[in-house]
C-alpha cells in the first residue's frame, strides 16, 4: 500500500513539525473567522443553505477520511451512523423520551458504542471484504427503515417537532441559514483540529502503525483489534455529529438519509479532496457541491464530471485537491524564501 | 404455490446470470467491479435500440459484442495496471466509471422509464402444472441452467478455464507459471462483461429500463457473490437461487423485513466467512 | 536440570499433510547464545514461528523462565520479554526511524529508544523514512524493533540475509557485545555460517523437523549426520 499512504512528513501536512502546534492555535481562528466572513458575504439565503449543507456534507465524508487514514480501510455504508443519529433523535422527541438534548447526546452516544462493538468483529475482516459489509450494514438500515412503517414511519419518514429552545439556544438559530451555516462551520473546523491534534498523538500514530503493517505491530507489544474499533468508533462519532446537525437543520428524517448515495458521495468528496489529509474530504465536499449544484446548473452532466475526477484522482493525484494545494504552497513558500524545497 | 417457487426461480436464475459475470472478474482480479451494474444496465440500453431497428437476438449479440470490448478494455487499462497496488484504488476507479456510464446512460437514452418487448416467439404462455405460465420465464429458468452448466464444463474441460481456477485459487503462482496471464485475463474479463450485458437484455422483459436499474441489480448482485463465496460459481448459483426464494416467501411471510435480509444474510456470512460460504479467498 | 530462559518442549506443526515440526525439544539457558542451523526447509523459521507466537496450528509447549507462554499472543509474549526479528524485513515502511522506535518503546518498561539509535548506528537515519534507508540499515531497523526495551529472550530469523560479508560480520559482533551486556538470550537461525561459528556457544542443528544434533559449534561440525545433511546445502 504505497501511493495512498500516509507518510510521517504527510502527518506534518508538509509544514515543519516545531511550526504545527503554534500553527494551529493560530489557525483555529482564523478558521472561525473565515466562516463569519464568508456567512456576511453572501447574502442569497440559498446559496447560503447550500453552503450549509455543504459543510455538513464535509463532516460526514470527514468520518470516511478518518478511518481511511488510521485504519486504512474504505467505508461505503457512513450513512449508517448519519441517518441513524437522525433517527434516534427523531424517533425518541416523537415519543416523548427524554429532553431534545438528552436525544442528541443520545443519538451521537449509540452509534459510536454501536460502532465500537460492531468494530470488534468487523475489523478483523480483509479490506475488499470489509468495504462491501459496509454497503451490506448501511442497506440493511435503509431497507429496515423504509419497510418497518409502525417503528420508522416508512419511506416517507416524519417531520420533528422541536421545543422552543435546544442547549439554551432558541431553535431558530437552527434553521435558518445564516446561522446554521456559522455553527455548521465551527463545528467543521474543530472537529479538524481535533482530528489533526489525534492524528499526532501517540494513539494516532500507534494506528497508523498497525495500518502500515498489522504483524510487526503485534510483535512490538501491541493487540491491534481494539485501537482499530476505536477507530471505527471515531469515525461513526463524526458521522453522527453530521447526522444530528443535518436533522436539526432539516426538522425532517427518512429512509434516504440511510440510503448508500449517501455514503457514496461522502467517499467521493473524500477521494476527491484526498483521504491522505485530515481537511482534504473536506475540502473535497466544496468541489463536490460546486460541481453538483453550480455545474449542475450549466450542465446536467455532472455525474460523470465528478466519476472522471474520482478515477483520475485515484489513478494519478492521489493526494487529491488537498494534495494539489498543499504542495502548490509548498513550492510556493520555497521560492519565496529561496530555499531548495 | 408453485408459480411463487417458479417466479422465485425466475428471479434466481436471473440473479444468478448477472453475477457470474461478475464472479468471473472477482476470481480473476480480487477485486469487485463497481461498474457491473453499470455494464448490465448498458446491455439492455443498446439491445433495446439494436432490437427497435432489427430484433431481439440481434440486440442481444450487439450488446454482448459491445461490452466485451469495453470489458477488454476496462482490464486493460485499469485491472492490469492496478494489479499491484491497493484494491481500493481499483474499486475506487470502477466506481468512478459507475458514475461516468450512468450518466451516459441517461444522456443518450433519457430519465424516462423504457419498456423492452418480449421476443415473438418466446411470448405465449406454457401450461405448467395446470396453470399457465409466461413462456418467456420459463426460458430464463433453463437459460440459467445452461450457463450453469456450460461454465462447469468450460471451467473444467478448458485450458481457460483452468486457468480461471488457477488463478482463484492462487494468483501468484499461476502468474508465475509462464501463462500469458495478460491475454487471457483480458479474455476472461471480457467474457465476464459480455455476460454482464447479455444478462442485462434478458432482463430487459422483465423488468423496467431505467438509469437506476444499474444500481438495483449491483446491490443484487454483490449479495449473490458474496454470500455464495467471493469468487465461487457454484456457490453463486446456490445463493442465486437461495435469495431469489428468500425474495419471494419473505414477501409474504415477513413484508416487513423482506428486502433487509438478504443484506443481513450478507453481513453475517461477511464475518462468519470474509471468503463466502463456499470457500476461496477474500 | 535448570531452568531454560526459553524452552519448547515436543513441538509439532503440521499443515496441509506436511509435517514441519516433529517432537522438538528445545532449551535455552540464560545468556547462551544458541545458533539454530540446518538445511532449507529443516523448520528452522517454523521453529522460530511456534516459540514467538506466530504459527497457530501446533501442539506441545513454550515456556518462558519456567512460565507456560503457550496461549499468550505474540503481543503479550512480547510484553513479557521475548521479542524477535524477521527473516524478510518486517518495519514500517511510511515511518521515520524514531517514530516507529518511539512506538515500540511505549509498550517497555525501559524506553530506551536513544541506546537503540546509538548501538544500531542509526541516529544519523533517525529522522528519515524508513522505505527511504538502505537495506542494511532497515536490516538493523528490523534488529532495533525487536531490542527495544532490552528483551529477555530474543529470537533472530536470518539477522544476516541479504547482508554483505562486512556487514554480517559487524551485525555479528554487535550481536555479541549486546547479548553480552544486557544478558540476552538468543535463538539465532542463520545459514552464515562465519556467523553461527563466530559468535554462538552452542547449536542446535535440525533436520527433516527434528533435532539431529546439539553441542557445541567444534562438537558439531565434526559429527557425521550433520556433513551428510547438508551436502549439497552449504552455507
Amino acid at each position: 500500500m504505497t501511493e495512498l499512504a500516509v507518510t510521517n512528513t504527510e502527518l506534518h501536512d508538509g509544514i515543519p513539525s516545531t511550526l504545527v502546534t503554534r500553527g494551529l492555535l493560530a489557525i483555529t481562528p482564523i478558521g472561525l473567522c473565515a466562516g463569519v466572513v464568508l456567512s456576511h458575504l453572501v447574502s442569497s439565503n440559498l446559496l447560503l443553505s447550500l453552503m450549509t449543507q455543504a459543510v455538513i456534507g464535509a463532516i460526514l465524508s470527514t468520518g470516511v477520511g478518518v478511518l481511511y487514514r488510521q485504519n486504512g480501510v474504505v467505508s461505503f455504508g457512513h450513512a449508517a451512523f448519519y441517518g441513524s443519529a437522525a433517527y434516534i433523535v427523531g424517533l425518541a422527541t416523537r415519543h416523548g423520551v427524554a429532553s431534545i438534548e438528552a436525544t442528541i447526546i443520545l443519538a451521537l452516544v449509540l452509534p459510536t458504542l454501536a460502532a465500537f462493538l460492531l468494530g470488534l468483529v468487523i475489523v478483523r475482516v480483509p479490506g475488499t471484504a470489509f468495504a462491501m459489509l459496509t454497503i451490506a450494514i448501511g442497506q440493511a438500515l435503509f431497507e429496515f427503515a423504509n419497510k418497518a412503517r409502525d417503528i420508522t414511519g416508512g419511506d416517507e419518514g416524519f417531520r420533528i417537532e422541536f421545543p422552543a429552545t435546544i442547549f439554551g439556544t432558541p431553535t431558530s438559530v437552527f434553521q435558518k441559514p445564516g446561522t446554521m451555516f456559522l455553527l455548521c462551520w465551527a463545528v467543521l473546523v474543530l472537529i479538524l483540529c481535533a482530528l489533526h491534534v489525534f492524528s499526532r498523538s501517540p494513539f494516532g500514530r500507534l494506528t497508523v502503525a498497525i495500518r502500515e503493517n498489522q504483524e510487526r505491530a503485534q510483535f512490538i507489544g501491541y493487540t491491534t483489534l481494539i485501537p482499530r474499533a476505536m477507530t471505527y468508533a471515531l469515525s461513526a462519532l463524526i458521522g453522527a455529529v453530521a447526522g444530528v446537525l443535518a436533522m436539526l437543520y432539516n426538522g425532517f428524517v427518512s429512509p434516504d438519509s440511510l440510503h448508500v448515495s449517501v455514503s457514496s458521495d461522502a467517499l467521493i468528496m473524500a477521494v476527491i479532496g484526498g483521504l491522505k489529509f485530515v481537511w482534504g474530504p473536506a475540502a473535497g465536499a466544496v468541489v463536490f457541491f460546486f460541481v453538483k449544484e453550480i455545474a449542475g446548473d450549466v450542465t446536467e452532466h455532472w455525474p460523470a464530471i465528478l466519476g472522471i475526477i474520482v478515477i483520475v484522482t485515484s489513478l494519478w493525484l492521489r493526494g487529491g485537491l488537498a494534495g494539489a494545494l498543499t504542495s502548490a504552497a509548498g513550492f510556493l513558500r520555497h521560492r519565496l524564501s529561496g530555499t531548495e524545497p | 404455490m408453485i408459480v411463487h417457487i417458479l417466479n422465485g426461480l425466475v428471479y434466481g436464475g436471473l440473479l444468478y446470470i448477472v453475477a457470474v459475470g461478475l464472479v468471473l472478474v472477482f476470481g480473476l482480479r480480487q477485486v469487485p467491479n463497481f461498474a457491473h451494474g453499470s455494464l448490465f444496465m448498458l446491455g439492455a440500453y443498446i439491445g433495446l435500440s439494436t432490437l427497435m431497428v432489427s430484433n431481439f437476438w440481434l440486440g442481444m449479440l450487439v450488446g454482448a459484442l459491445v461490452l466485451a470490448f469495453l470489458g477488454g478494455l476496462l482490464d486493460r487499462f485499469v485491472f492490469r495496471p492496478l494489479q499491484d497496488e491497493d484494491h481500493v484504488v481499483t474499486m475506487l476507479v470502477t466506481f468512478g466509471i459507475l458514475l461516468v456510464v450512468g450518466d451516459l446512460v441517461q444522456t443518450v437514452w433519457g430519465k424516462d422509464f423504457r419498456s423492452m418487448p418480449t421476443p415473438p416467439i418466446l411470448s405465449g404462455t406454457v401450461e405448467l402444472f395446470g396453470r399457465m405460465f409466461p413462456t418467456y420465464r420459463l426460458m430464463v429458468i433453463l437459460v440459467a441452467a445452461i450457463v450453469a452448466l456450460g461454465l462447469t464444463l468450460w471451467l473444467r474441460y478448458s485450458r481457460i478455464g483452468l486457468f480461471v481456477r488457477a488463478s482463484s485459487a492462487d494468483p501468484q503462482t499461476t502468474a508465475a507459471q509462464g501463462v500469458d496471464t495478460d491475454s487471457v485475463s483480458m479474455i476472461v474479463v471480457a467474457v465476464g462483461t459480455a455476460l454482464a450485458g447479455v444478462s442485462g437484455m434478458i432482463a430487459g422483459p422483465l423488468l423496467v429500463l431505467s438509469p437506476s436499474m444499474g444500481s438495483f441489480i449491483l446491490m443484487e448482485s454483490f449479495i449473490v457473490v458474496v454470500v455464495g463465496g467471493l469468487g465461487s460459481f457454484s456457490g453463486a448459483f446456490v445463493a442465486a437461487l437461495l435469495i431469489g426464494q428468500i425474495n419471494n416467501f419473505s414477501v409474504v411471510y415477513l413484508p416487513w423485513m423482506s428486502t433487509m435480509i438478504p443484506f443481513l444474510l450478507m453481513v453475517v456470512v461477511l464475518i462468519w466467512r470474509p471468503t463466502g460460504l463456499a470457500g476461496g479467498r477474500a | 536440570m535448570t531452568m531454560g530462559a526459553i524452552e519448547g518442549v515436543d513441538l509439532t506443526r503440521a499443515f496441509g499433510g506436511f509435517t514441519a515440526l516433529k517432537s522438538v525439544s528445545i532449551s535455552i539457558p540464560e545468556g547462551e547464545i544458541r545458533g539454530l542451523i540446518g538445511p532449507n526447509g529443516a523448520g528452522k523459521s517454523t521453529l522460530i514461528d511456534v516459540l514467538s507466537g506466530r504459527a497457530i496450528k501446533w501442539s506441545g509447549q513454550v515456556k518462558l523462565f519456567g512460565e507456560d507462554v503457550s496461549s499468550l499472543s505474540p503481543a503479550r509474549r512480547r510484553c513479557v520479554g521475548l521479542a524477535r526479528s524477521f527473516q524478510r524485513t518486517n518495519i514500517f515502511p511510511d515511518l521515520t526511524v524514531i517514530d516507529q522506535l518511539d512506538i515500540a518503546a511505549r509498550r517497555a518498561e525501559q524506553p530506551n529508544v536513544s541506546e537503540i539509535l546509538r548501538e544500531l548506528d542509526l541516529k544519523r537515519h533517525a529522522k528519515r523514512r524508513a522505505a527511504d534507508i538502505s537495506y542494511g540499515d532497515q536490516r538493523r531497523l528490523d534488529l532495533g524493533l525487536a531490542l527495544i526495551g532490552r528483551p529477555r529472550v530474543l529470537l533472530l530469523d536470518e539477522p544476516a540475509a541479504g547482508l554483505t560479508v562486512q556487514e554480517s560480520m559487524d551485525l555479528a559482533a554487535l550481536l555479541r557485545d549486546l547479548a553480552t551486556r544486557w544478558r540476552v538470550t538468543v535463538l539465532l537461525v542463520e545459514h552464515d555460517m562465519d556467523v553461527v561459528f563466530g559468535i554462538c556457544d552452542r547449536l542446535t542443528v535440525l533436520h527433516l523437523g527434528r533435532v539431529l544434533a546439539e553441542g557445541t559449534p567444534d562438537e558439531v561440525k565434526r559429527i557425521p549426520e550433520v556433513i551428510t545433511a547438508y551436502l549439497g546445502d552449504a552455507a
